[in-house]
């Protein structure tokens, strides 16, 4: 049977487009029951005995959740009780539409084949679909629609022989209109909560339920206490005429009464507002996209300088006026920024949050406050009967919603990571703060793995180059088993060298645009934390598969040059090849090889024949401006039974590191030429912008107060200029240069070549550049693989490939993921450094100012490349007299000064006073400054103490 | 222009008859061929009538797009027509051999309906000067036996009765930017009052006398015609000579009385129609293109 679906739509040119939809209506829909006789449904969802223990319905029953249900309970519908659910095809649609990320989530349970989730396609079905009727809204008709579908199960079921089991069909649904009309109908329908509290077994499944809207009245007082946010239309015409900006929220760090919005401008011009106050910033929450309102020119404010954190736990509701008195600080002209209010939101960004419970003072009650992780987020208030057993946890909370009338949002437990400081919970904290994909690969994505066991086949032979003759090896950090990159080296008959980077090629295996690509373009990068690794690409393929592992034959993608011996390339060809490789080296092993002149094998004379013209690369490099920069990076020795860091060193660089990053930078640019020669709108290409020159300030003038002069004219005058600073008898001022330095540098990015004008490689002083030769743990590799591929002809072409569009919007992932995962890799080393100091106690190091602030110096310690802030004021005891001066910068405390690179003797401790957020605490040992620095210590409890206060 | 060839024996004996009132198919000379309406026919059009007399068949599709009214008239909207001979009509039409009669037809259907005594053309403004409803009313011969003015005129009224438009409302700012908003409710829409419309009543000129509703042989056998637009008050808004003989004065007047008693005899039964069509909704069956 044939229905049409009209709807008018308007168009992107403003007119107004009518739409019709052909709807075909189906008698071949089956019920999906395993009780029912009538369907001939080939295999049941949906169980004959469906039990779960209510006091509600104590007789079998499938549920059917209406949308909203769906969108606001996930979390308890995703509890393994809750089984026997029919999913209706309205449903599913309308969460489609109105939130992708529970769209996701239901599919998943769906898909899931012990939950007895069915999927009725109710609105193809002949006797469940209804037409929007005149008068009746689309929200009215859905309903309706699902109220049609629950009648006709009940019926259904009912006229299936074993009726008499008293299956019923129960609709969930917290809207009252509804539930009256349904219950018009004869229908058996409860609300959520109803349900949920009547679970006889479960009673813990309370706690994850989302309060609905009329459980929030009762939980505040009556008192207003935010002025009401505009609607979405306001905002939008109000945006449109400017009176009104849009932005994104960023609260503050470091003082919960203090935000700014972020608002981009066209091109680079880009402005802040200033939010302060609990009224202004009016329950936004960090990262929402909201619209604000600037305050007259009169009003404007500077950003205080205070320290604030929210701890009106006892106070509650109470806004803490004397708080909000504390923020107006010195009000000179110059200080003041605009400042604004939020009069509306426009997309909420809220995810669920990690962090702990402050369990209430009040031993029954039920309310308890969560102090989220992150603290740009405000506390959450949630309600839950297994405070105790939380209260020490690690614990998700997922917000719900902020009414106006509450000083703090509601939320509800989503579930429990495990206890604080366990590194399991620990790790996977840090991995969900940093939002990095981790869960295990799906049966979708994994399904479009090569079968194994796999092997070439004479197709695969036939559209490659066989290059398993060649000394191919490779060379990696130890324990590396995602080897993407191998090289070989000859010399040719006519005298001139042949030198090849392979690659693995990935790109043959993950194909455009399936839910294998899709996943490892989402994840975007592996994330390496100390001792584990989240990989972008299942392990099949990373460990092994595309691994370029020795003795095994795999697929590469191969960059060939012609060499002269001055390192000229004469020629440069691509091809996708099958190599051999013949050792899998590590830098060490590989430089030993070097130096040890009794070996004369064939891979030993790549290997030095590699170095010598890396050594040359490298100089001519080093000529054209490339820097040098410096920073220091930490490796643990890991117990192998506890996996708890037992040793901590400072990676070290041998010559075959260079070599290796030599050929690779080599490849990159070769490749990157080649892709923006053959494509110049769409090839991915990495920049690295140059600094603005004032970045280098802090540089120049710390430089200065050693008497060396730091040029920033350029990339070749700044290398030229760290290359002979010197300071006799400091070694270390070098690398403390190179370090700063470091921190000028603006963050390399990835971009589309048709969406951007400038390809520079600041760092490495290159006019062009891209990344081609880790495809195993980068996404952007696999994208330039394809491109060449295509570039080649070796491989097909597909329309988003060459969509400049569709490019950018991925370089934006890319970029996001990659910074994220040097987070995400940061904060996993402060943890280990941590757990390594936990078991340490206090330590007595040396160390470097790296920094002067107002009152602080950070101190780096070299031997751990840790670094630490020695605080001068504190809280609770009367600072001592400190002179900060810009120029310097310096900081005078009490009679002594300090510059930046003053060597200083500090003690490290572990502070766990918040269990929350553990800090390496340092504390001034030397200089000796009566009533700031500590003794040595040795073990004196009193000198412990007091290190613990700021 | 699809014609017949007829014989002269056979002109004679039509020219006979109808000098004595009664015509090859029994008809009188003031009445009309067996005709069908119905509307709403065409889903993805918003209004839309097939309209059938006799053997000639018409098809006419109104689509409503948001346009910017004509500078000398910005509190109005208007209509565009489109005539599209399809050669499954006639043979003749094939190629560009309908394009001629096409244009000829839209041009007189611009001057019958495209003004504001027809059509309320006001009530089709959104925005004086900015926005304003066109109406693109497009027609389509599916068969060609004659008298298609009438046949057309009788189904562009019956599709602009079948029209919805969706309601629009502008939003404006402070600053007079403006920004058209668009009901979600497929059924909140505005119809057009098509109490004014005219149709269109053709009499051919066949010997002394005239008649309506010709059929493609008795109009082998005419000179010349006249085409006349009538209210149904019996106002003529429009007349129209075609065809290449002359008409005297005197039959002139005699026509125009004639066209002017038929043409208001037709509207009330064709509104009564329209309605209780309507009136039945969703419900009703469908008869379309195969029935």
């Amino acid at each position: 049977m044939l229905k049409s679906k009209t709807f008018v739509k308007k168009t992107r040119s403003g007119g107004v487009m009518k739409v019709v939809r052909e709807h075909y209506l189906r008698d071949d829909i089956w019920c999906g029951s395993e009780v029912c006789t009538e369907c001939k449904q080939d295999s049941a969802v949906l169980q004959r005995d469906a039990c779960i223990e209510s006091s509600l319905c104590p007789y079998p029953h499938y549920l059917v959740p209406d949308t909203n249900i769906v969108l606001r309970q996930i979390d308890v519908l995703e509890d393994p009780v809750i089984r026997n659910v029919i999913i209706l095809q309205t449903v599913l649609q309308e969460v489609r539409h109105r939130s992708a990320p529970v769209y996701k989530r239901l599919k998943d349970i769906i898909h899931e084949q012990g939950r007895h989730f069915y999927t009725f396609t109710n609105e193809h079905h002949r006797e469940t679909f209804i037409e929007r009727e005149p008068g009746e809204s689309a929200n009215d008709r859905n309903d309706r629609a699902i109220r049609v579908a629950v009648k006709w199960y009940s019926q259904h079921l009912k006229t299936a022989e074993s009726g008499s089991d008293g299956l019923k069909v129960v609709l969930l649904t917290n809207d009252q209109g509804n539930k009256l009309k349904a219950e018009e109908n004869g229908l058996v329908v409860y609300k959520f909560d109803e349900y949920i509290k009547s679970l006889i077994g479960n009673p813990e499944l309370v706690d994850c339920l989302a309060l609905s809207n009329d459980d929030k009245n009762e939980v505040t007082s009556s008192k207003v206490l935010f002025p009401e946010h505009l609607p979405l239309s306001k905002v939008q015409a109000g945006i449109k005429s400017g009176s009104f900006l849009q932005g994104t929220f960023r609260a503050s760090r470091d003082n919960y009464l203090e935000a700014t919005v972020f608002v981009q401008g066209e091109g680079e011009d880009s402005t802040e507002v200033l939010i302060q106050g609990l009224q202004n910033l009016n329950r936004a929450v960090h990262q929402d996209v909201v619209a604000v309102q600037l305050l007259p020119k009169n009003q404007w404010v500077a950003p205080s300088s205070v320290v604030l954190q929210d701890d009106g736990a006892a106070k509650d509701d109470n806004v803490d006026e004397d708080e909000e008195e504390k923020l107006t600080g010195p009000l000179t002209e110059t200080a003041r920024r605009a400042t604004g209010k939020v009069v509306g939101i426009i997309k909420r960004n809220w995810r669920p949050f990690c962090g702990m419970l402050n369990v209430s003072q009040i031993k029954e009650s039920t309310r308890h406050l969560f102090t989220p992780a992150d603290r740009h987020i405000p506390r959450i208030r949630i309600e839950t009967r297994q405070a105790s057993t939380l209260a020490g946890q690690r614990i998700m909370v997922a917000i719900d919603g902020w009414p106006k009338d509450s000083r703090y949002p509601n939320g509800h437990f989503v579930r429990s990571l495990g206890g604080a400081g366990e590194k399991d919970t620990e790790e996977e904290v840090l991995l969900l703060e940093h939002d990095v994909p981790h869960q295990a690969f799906s049966q979708a994505v994994l399904s479009f793995l090569p079968k194994m066991p796999w092997s070439i086949t004479p197709e695969d032979m036939a559209q490659r180059q066989d290059l398993r003759h060649l000394t191919v090896c490779s060379v990696d950090p130890p324990g590396c088993t995602d080897i993407d990159d191998a090289l070989h080296y000859r010399e040719l008959e006519n005298g001139k060298l042949e030198v090849g980077v392979h690659i693995a090629d990935v790109s043959h295996f993950i194909r455009p645009g399936n839910a294998l690509d899709k996943e490892a373009a989402n994840r975007g990068t592996t994330v390496y934390l100390c001792g584990k690794r989240i990989d972008m690409v299942p392990e099949l393929l990373s460990s092994n598969l595309c691994s370029l592992r020795s003795n095994v034959e795999r697929f590469a993608f191969s960059c060939i040059w012609e060499l002269n011996h001055k390192a000229e390339i004469l020629k440069t060809r691509f091809t996708k090849s099958v190599i051999n490789s013949k050792a899998s080296l590590t830098y060490a092993e590989a430089q030993m090889r070097i130096d040890d002149a009794s070996k004369n094998d064939d891979i030993t004379k790549s290997l030095r024949g590699l170095n010598k013209l890396a050594k040359i690369l490298k100089r001519k490099r080093i000529e054209n401006g490339a820097l040098t920069l410096s920073s220091l990076e930490v490796r643990f020795h890991m117990d192998s039974e506890t996996h708890d860091p037992i040793d901590l060193q400072t990676k070290e660089l041998v010559e075959t590191n260079s070599m290796v990053e030599e050929f690779m930078l080599l490849a990159n640019i070769s490749v990157a030429q080649k892709i923006y020669d053959e494509f110049p709108e769409s090839a991915l290409l990495r920049k690295h912008p140059a600094p603005p020159p004032s970045n280098y300030d802090i540089l120049i003038k710390a430089a200065k107060s050693k008497n060396v002069m730091i040029h920033t004219d350029s990339a070749k005058a700044l290398a030229d200029s760290l290359d002979v600073a010197k300071v006799d008898g400091f070694q270390y001022f070098n690398t403390l240069l190179r370090i700063l330095a470091t921190r000028c540098m603006m963050q390399a990015v990835y971009f589309c070549s048709g969406m951007d004008s400038d390809f520079h490689h600041y760092g490495l002083a290159s006019p062009i550049y891209t990344h081609f030769t880790s495809p195993i743990r980068r996404y952007a590799d696999i994208i330039v693989h394809r491109l060449l591929a295509v570039a080649i002809g070796a491989d097909s072409t597909y329309p988003d490939l060459m969509d400049k569009h569709k490019q950018s919007t991925l370089c934006n992932n890319l970029n996001y993921r990659h910074k994220m995962s040097q987070y995400a890799q940061r904060a996993s080393v402060a943890f280990h450094t941590q757990l390594f100091f936990k078991t340490r106690g206090i330590l007595n190091e040396e160390g470097f100012v790296l920094f002067v602030r107002k009152n602080a110096i950070i101190v780096l310690i070299p031997k751990f490349g840790l670094e630490g802030t020695v605080f001068f004021d504190s809280k609770d005891k009367a600072s001592p007299n400190l002179v900060f001066d810009e120029e310097g910068p310096t900081l005078k405390v009490e009679q002594h000064t300090f510059h930046i690179f003053d060597q200083v003797k500090v003690t490290i401790s572990l502070d766990d006073s918040n269990i929350q957020h553990q800090k390496i605490r340092m504390a001034l040992t030397e200089p000796v400054i009566p009533g700031v620095s500590v003794p040595v210590p040795e073990a004196e409890p009193q000198a412990k103490k007091q290190k613990l206060d700021r | 222009m699809a014609t017949v060839q007829v014989s002269e024996a056979e002109k004679v004996y039509i020219l006979h008859g109808i000098r004595d009132d009664l015509r090859v198919d029994g008809r009188g000379c003031e009445d009309y061929r067996h005709m069908e309406v119905e509307t709403d026919v065409v889903s993805n059009t918003d209004g839309s009538a097939k309209v059938t007399l006799g053997h000639t068949a018409v098809l006419v599709g109104i689509k409503a797009e948001i346009g910017k009214p004509r500078p000398m008239i910005a509190n109005q909207g208007y209509l565009e027509f489109f005539v599209d001979c399809s050669a499954n009509a006639t043979p003749e039409f094939e190629g560009r051999g309908g394009e001629e009669l096409g244009t000829e037809l839209s041009n007189t259907l611009y001057k019958v309906f495209n003004n504001q005594h027809s059509l309320d053309l006001k009530s089709l403004c959104i925005s004086p000067g900015e926005h304003c409803w066109v109406l693109y009313v497009d027609v389509l011969l599916l068969q060609c036996d004659g008298n298609l003015y009438d046949a057309i005129s009788v189904a562009i009224k019956a599709a602009l009765f079948n029209t919805k438009i969706p309601k629009v409302h502008i939003s404006s700012d402070e600053e007079g930017g403006k920004e058209i908003e668009l009901s979600d409710d497929p059924y909140d829409c505005m119809r057009l009052d098509v109490e004014n419309v005219p149709c269109i009543v053709t009499l051919c000129k066949i010997g002394h006398r005239h008649v309506v509703d010709a059929t493609l042989q008795e109009k082998a056998c005419s000179v010349a015609s006249l085409i006349i637009s009538v209210t149904h008050k019996g106002i003529i808004t429009c007349s129209r000579k075609v065809g290449r003989g002359s008409l005297d004065p005197e039959s002139i007047c005699e026509m125009i009385e004639a066209g002017k008693r038929v043409g208001k005899a037709l509207h009330p039964p064709l509104m009564k129609l329209l309605q209780q069509e309507e009136s039945l909704g969703n419900k009703r069956q469908k008869v379309g293109f195969l029935g």
